[in-house]
């Protein structure tokens, strides 16, 4: 078990190491098969692990193995621990099993880049980072693998240096999820003020019940949460994180740092639910951002970026299944979501590929015609994605609408907003489809689609996307709620879901949804494809994105940018300067005003020894 | 009674001695006084194995009456706190002193005296345990610094020397009248003997000197000119190693010495660190040159450092230590690496800079590893240090860690600005092409240091768990929880929380068993 | 003791310092501030040698000799330099030679 989860963690951190140290010694294709072996070997130790856990009974799952004390102080102690639960043994083989499958796509992909190796460590260390958050067995380890992700992410995002707007746009991400880090560790000061310990077991039992205290704690995970999963209102750096190489968001910002927020909350959920009002809270951001999201992929122009609202949305759907207590629905959407989310990348991927690094959908009109394979596996993923049976994502995300409906009225709203979520869902995922994938090619995509020796792409694209083309088909049977949930049944010791939706619920939101999507698929269809129904022009308001970073432009740059201007100009010039002058102006108006008893005269000096003489006399007659 | 202590002061000074004596040839004499710092380091290292770091006694200590009457003495000795700001020191300092080397200097002999004196004298001032012997190396380690800065310095030199000794002489001068006041008060100058005090003038007199020091807010008007102004390698020392000075000096002296007095200041001083840790960042992010970057950053790090010590309980006190050391460690980093930027596009504009990680991989990893762990990147040791003391203040009060909460965002900000401006987009016009990636005896200098923060990363504990000894008294305790250590704990009047104690320090008037007596310390 | 009484040596004293002292802070020319100064001395002198022969002892009579040895040195240098600045036709005005000033 201990060794099992080390190597796990360990090996990613080592292909990091091999290759950083190794540096042009190695060959950049070395790099690519290190990088993908050290992840696949992950995913090897990950499942030993789960077959390990298998073994043991239902209520023996929950292993803590502790290497050292990491940091102490006093009485408080915060070692190294590593967990292996059910929880983490899911988020393992999904991180480790989705991330080998990309870093071999990104074999490919990346073939022919100059700083290929880079690019190689960078994503070693994120497999690193992302299995120490979710391997992390204290909140601290968990608030270090938080960081960390970030870090990578920045990297990542940043990857190609000379692009400004690249480089924006990963000191963006950074920075809005320093700001959920910032937020996290409050949340961490305040447990460690009142329970005075940092691990998951002490806290969840230590940890007081109600109360502003309670929900104070609630609300610094939340931020954190918000701010790597990039919900309402900390949104705004997943779109500008587009400019990473595709399969950076394929494996960062769709299969899992993203859905980082939602392990969190999963993993928390005793402290959630001592905060019930935060709980609530974060169903209705992520059902607030699932439709905002959905409005602005309508009028997206760049395939990716649709693709990433898409995610925003998804993630949405996921916080609402936490954020009602549907804790398995929502790991099980987790999963599908990452097969189905991963497979759109990286078939958009094949497309960027093919046909020089284009993401304009109107440039890349009709390339399906030119590319069969890619349109079937991006059908499939779309067809998972809105929900149509029997692809993954009808047995995930009707789930949690399910749980909605088991919640009262605000469920009730929330259930609305998720039905509503559907159909923009249909619409605009088929918009793409439709678009991108049929027709006749554009002129452009005509011009410069260049196939590799006869194929799509390279081999190792291919294959990657076909085995997530496989599982998104049938990665969704793993649990049909009024059936079979082996899923549920599995996280319940660590995850006991606390919205329990009757058969009929069940059924009623899954027909629902379905009819629903499947309406949305069609209003697509006749818009773009039959061409029956006039395109509408595109809202400005979404086109603008609700205008979230003007907002946060004005209120946070240039607010902080005229302070500091100020305080630069006000306070310290004035102090620098003013602070020797200061100095030397005193110094010199003393001297200047002592040097009036030197006035070279022999009679003041005369005078002052007389009088000196007196007073002398005078004290010493009086002292005696 | 062990030679220890004295060694590692004299020993560089005996050093600097022969390097200004013999008329080597400046490559060797470069060799020579690298040679000796790396002695140094390898006698600190023998030091730390042998230290007991379970006790909080006075370890490897020394003690020569020097005037009896007034019980003056050379007493010399460590604390475990002690042996980790040696540590920093001699490291920092070798690293500094190769890197004179490799660059070369002018006038190697005196250069290299000068260093090696300076090392001698910050070791004194961490392991004096006499009020005056204090105050003479604390002088006597700047002495060997306005000479650095005054010959080897930049265009600006003389003026940013008058600057420095103004402002350090005017400090220093307020704490040797402190001094002489407190100790004829209580009749000894011995640190280990001498009693707690409750005259705010003292008090007082201390801060100034410790706050010029460190420095904090709005006491830093020498920062900006004699940081930019010094040679790399001296700013290196100065903000790794000289500012830990004044902070030692406040953890050492002033906190512990006047318990009552600190429990007025208190919030006073929380203040004043709070607005150097956001002022220093806000204009850390803004500064147009990278020395700026790193020179702000420093004075937000003093800021944060200060918090920790005024925190009043084990996680500030022991957060406050590790970032000390993992400051000295990051802020010379960078300073060094400023400086080997500097020889390749003679200037710290950002505006001129940008682009030179293509091509040069050493500079853009070194240089990113040190970025990223100066911006307390989870997982990292600066975030350890940070998440301590920020744990610890939260105790104090919550508005200081919200405070010091933004820091974290703001770091972040402040350091990839600094990052991308010189590594990333597109190649500034004063990048010549031929300027050519960090060289061998570059990487000798920063690697290490780079590789001590990421072993710290790893194991901070190594610090923070080592930093006070096992029977230090408590910790600061919630006030409607109970106790979380079996020390005594104190209540104030009013019933509230317990008042931290640092049993090492106060000396032998303190007898914690007899909380009616220790009460009358307690505010 | 034979001759007047004490009191009258030590007011004449008095009145000979007095005249000497009001002379250095009052006259301008640096002649006769020496002048004074000699006045002064000899007052003083007049002292010591009144309260020599009173007490019997010869103590005060030596430390009269060593004055006016002092004295004799100190009008050496003095009028030394005020033949120089006669001699430079420079303005023997005490109000007027102020060149150390501060």
């Amino acid at each position: 078990m201990n060794a099992a989860a080390w190597t796990c963690l360990l090996l990613p951190l080592a292909s990091t190491v091999l290759i950083t140290l190794g540096g042009t010694r190695i060959s950049r294709r070395l790099a690519g098969y290190i990088s993908t072996a050290t992840t696949m070997g992950a995913f090897v130790a990950a499942v030993v692990a789960f077959v390990q856990l298998l073994g043991k009974d239902a209520d023996d799952r929950i292993h803590l193995t502790t290497s050292w004390t990491w940091l102490s102080a006093g009485p408080y102690h915060f070692g190294f621990t590593l967990l292996t639960d059910q929880l983490s043994v899911v988020m393992m083989l999904v991180v480790a099993g989705v991330g080998s499958l990309i870093v071999a796509y990104s074999v490919g992909y990346m073939d022919g880049d100059d700083e290929e190796r880079r690019y190689f460590a960078y994503m070693s260390l994120f497999v690193f980072s992302m299995l120490l958050l979710v391997q992390g067995g204290n909140l601290l380890l968990l608030l270090a693998g938080w960081g960390m992700v970030g870090l990578s992410s920045y990297l990542l995002i940043g990857y190609h240096q000379d692009r400004p707007s690249a480089v924006a746009a990963a000191k963006k991400a950074f920075v809005m999820n320093a700001f959920g880090d910032a937020t996290m560790a409050l949340a961490l000061f305040l447990l460690i003020a009142h329970t005075g310990k940092l691990g998951y077991a002490d806290v969840f039992a230590l940890s007081p019940h109600g109360g502003t205290v309670a929900n104070l704690i609630a609300l610094g995970l939340l931020g954190g949460a918000v701010a790597k999963s990039a919900q309402l209102p900390l949104h705004t750096w997943l779109p500008d994180a587009m400019e990473g190489p595709t399969p950076v968001s394929a494996l960062i910002h769709a299969a899992t740092m993203v859905t980082a927020g939602v392990y969190l909350i999963v993993r928390c959920h005793p402290l959630f639910e001592n905060a019930y009002v935060i709980e609530d809270l974060a169903a209705g951001l992520g059902a607030a951002t699932l439709l905002m999201a959905g409005l602005i992929a309508l009028v997206q122009t760049d395939i990716k970026r649709v693709i990433a609202y898409s995610t925003m949305s998804q993630i949405g759907y996921m916080f609402v299944g936490a954020g009602l207590g549907a804790y398995p629905n929502g790991m099980f959407h987790l999963m599908t979501h990452a097969f189905f989310k991963a497979l759109l990348f990286m078939a958009a991927g094949l497309a960027i590929h093919a046909v020089v690094g284009e993401q304009d959908i109107r440039k890349l009109a009709g390339i399906g015609k030119l590319m069969p394979f890619t349109k079937i596996v991006f059908l499939i993923g779309s067809l998972a994605l809105v929900g149509v049976f029997p692809f993954a994502g009808f047995f995930s995300k009707d789930s949690i609408l399910a749980a909605a409906l088991a919640h009262g009225w605000y469920g009730d709203v929330i259930f609305a907003a998720g039905i509503v979520g559907t159909f923009l869902t249909g619409v605009y995922a088929f918009r793409l489809f439709f678009i991108v994938f049929t027709g006749e090619p554009s002129a452009f995509a005509r011009e410069h689609f260049h196939a590799h020796h006869g194929k799509e792409g390279p081999l190792s694209m291919r294959w990657t996307v076909g085995v997530l083309a496989a599982l998104s088909v049938i990665g969704g049977f793993l649990q049909f709620a009024p059936f079979w949930h082996p899923l549920s049944t599995w996280l319940e010791p660590v995850a006991a879901p606390i919205a329990e939706p009757s058969n009929a619920q069940e059924w009623l939101a899954s027909g629902v949804a379905l009819a629903v999507g499947l309406s949305g698929v069609w209003l697509a269809w006749a818009i773009y494809s039959a061409n029956r129904i006039k395109a509408p022009a595109p809202v400005k308001l979404f086109e603008r994105k609700f205008y979230w970073d003007e907002l946060y432009d004005l209120a946070w740059y240039r607010s902080s940018d005229l302070v500091t201007r100020g305080l630069s100009t006000i306070v310290e010039r004035p102090l620098i300067a003013g602070s020797m002058s200061a100095v030397s102006g005193a110094f010199g108006l003393g001297s200047r005003e002592l040097s009036v008893a030197q006035n070279g005269l022999v009679r003041t000096y005369a005078l002052a020894l007389a009088s000196g003489l007196a007073v002398l006399t005078v004290v010493f007659l009086a002292a005696r | 009674m062990s030679w220890l202590s004295t060694i590692l002061i004299f020993l560089p000074v005996a050093g600097a001695i022969v390097v200004a004596a013999l008329p080597l040839p400046r490559y060797w004499v470069g060799s020579l006084a690298s040679l000796i710092s790396l002695v140094e380091v390898g006698v600190w290292i023998t030091s730390a194995t042998k230290f007991d770091f379970g006790s909080s006694a006075l370890q490897f200590d020394q003690r020569q009456s020097w005037v009896s009457d007034l019980n003056i003495s050379y007493h010399v000795g460590q604390y475990a706190f002690s042996v980790w700001l040696v540590g920093l020191t001699t490291v920092v300092m070798a690293a500094c002193v190769i890197y004179g080397w490799w660059v070369g200097r002018e006038r190697p002999r005196a250069y290299f005296a000068l260093m090696l004196m300076t090392t001698g004298a910050v070791v004194g001032v961490f392991t004096a345990q006499d009020l005056l012997l204090f105050y003479a190396f604390f002088e006597a380690m700047l002495i060997p610094l306005y000479i650095l800065i005054g010959v080897w310095g930049g265009a600006d030199r003389l003026r940013a020397t008058l600057t420095f000794v103004i402002y350090t002489v005017v400090g220093s001068l307020l704490m040797l009248a402190s001094i002489v006041a407190y100790g004829l008060q209580q009749g000894t100058f011995d640190l280990t003997k001498i009693g707690p005090s409750s005259s705010t003038w003292i008090f007082l007199g201390f801060v100034a000197a410790f706050v010029i020091k460190s420095p904090l807010f709005p006491f830093h008007g020498w920062l900006p000119i004699t940081y930019r102004e010094s040679p790399p390698e001296i700013s290196a020392v100065l903000s790794g190693i000289v500012s830990k000075a004044g902070l030692y000096g406040l953890l050492r002296i002033a906190i512990p010495k006047f318990p009552e007095v600190v429990a007025d200041w208190r919030v006073a001083l929380l203040v004043l660190a709070s607005i150097s840790l956001v002022y220093g960042s806000l204009l850390a992010w803004r500064a147009p040159d990278f020395r700026g970057v790193v020179l702000y950053s420093s004075l937000a790090q003093s800021g944060l450092i200060v918090i920790g010590l005024l925190a009043n309980n084990d996680l500030g006190f022991d957060g406050a230590v590790l970032q000390m050391v993992n400051h000295a460690l990051m802020s010379s980093s960078l300073f060094l690496l400023a400086g080997m930027v500097e020889r390749r596009t003679s200037t710290g504009e950002f505006a001129l800079l940008g682009g030179m990680a293509r091509g040069r991989p050493a500079l853009a990893t070194v240089m990113m590893t040190v970025g990223i762990i100066s911006l307390a990147v989870p997982l990292s040791t600066s975030f350890a240090g940070e998440f301590l003391i920020l744990a610890g203040v939260f105790q104090q009060q919550w508005a200081w860690a919200v405070v010091g909460a933004t820091g974290i965002v703001l770091a972040a900000m402040y350091m990839l600005r600094a990052i991308s401006a010189v590594l990333h987009q597109d190649v500034g016009s004063a990048v010549p092409d031929s300027a050519l990636d960090l060289r061998g005896g570059e990487l000798a200098v920063v690697v290490p240091l780079v590789l001590c923060l990421i072993g710290l990363s790893a194991y901070p504990n190594l610090i923070s768990g080592h930093a006070f000894g096992a029977n230090k008294a408590i910790v600061q305790v919630s006030s409607d929880t109970t106790k979380l250590s079996d020390a005594t704990c104190t209540k104030s009047a009013n019933g509230g929380a317990c008042q931290t104690v640092m049993s090492y320090a106060i000396g032998p008037a303190l007898n914690i068993d007899e909380p009616a007596a220790w009460t009358r310390y307690a505010p | 003791m034979r001759g007047p009484d004490i009191q009258w040596y030590v007011i004449l004293s008095a009145i000979l310092f007095s005249v000497g002292a009001l002379g250095v802070m009052l006259r301008r020319s640096p002649l006769i501030i020496l002048l004074s100064v000699e006045i002064m001395l000899n007052s003083a002198n007049l002292l010591l040698i009144a309260f020599s022969r009173l007490h019997g002892r010869e103590d005060g009579q030596i430390f009269a000799i060593s004055v006016m040895a002092v004295a004799a040195s100190e009008v050496v240098v003095g009028l030394g330099m005020i033949v120089a600045l006669g001699r430079r036709n420079i303005d023997l005005d005490v109000d007027k030679l102020r060149t150390l000033r501060g």
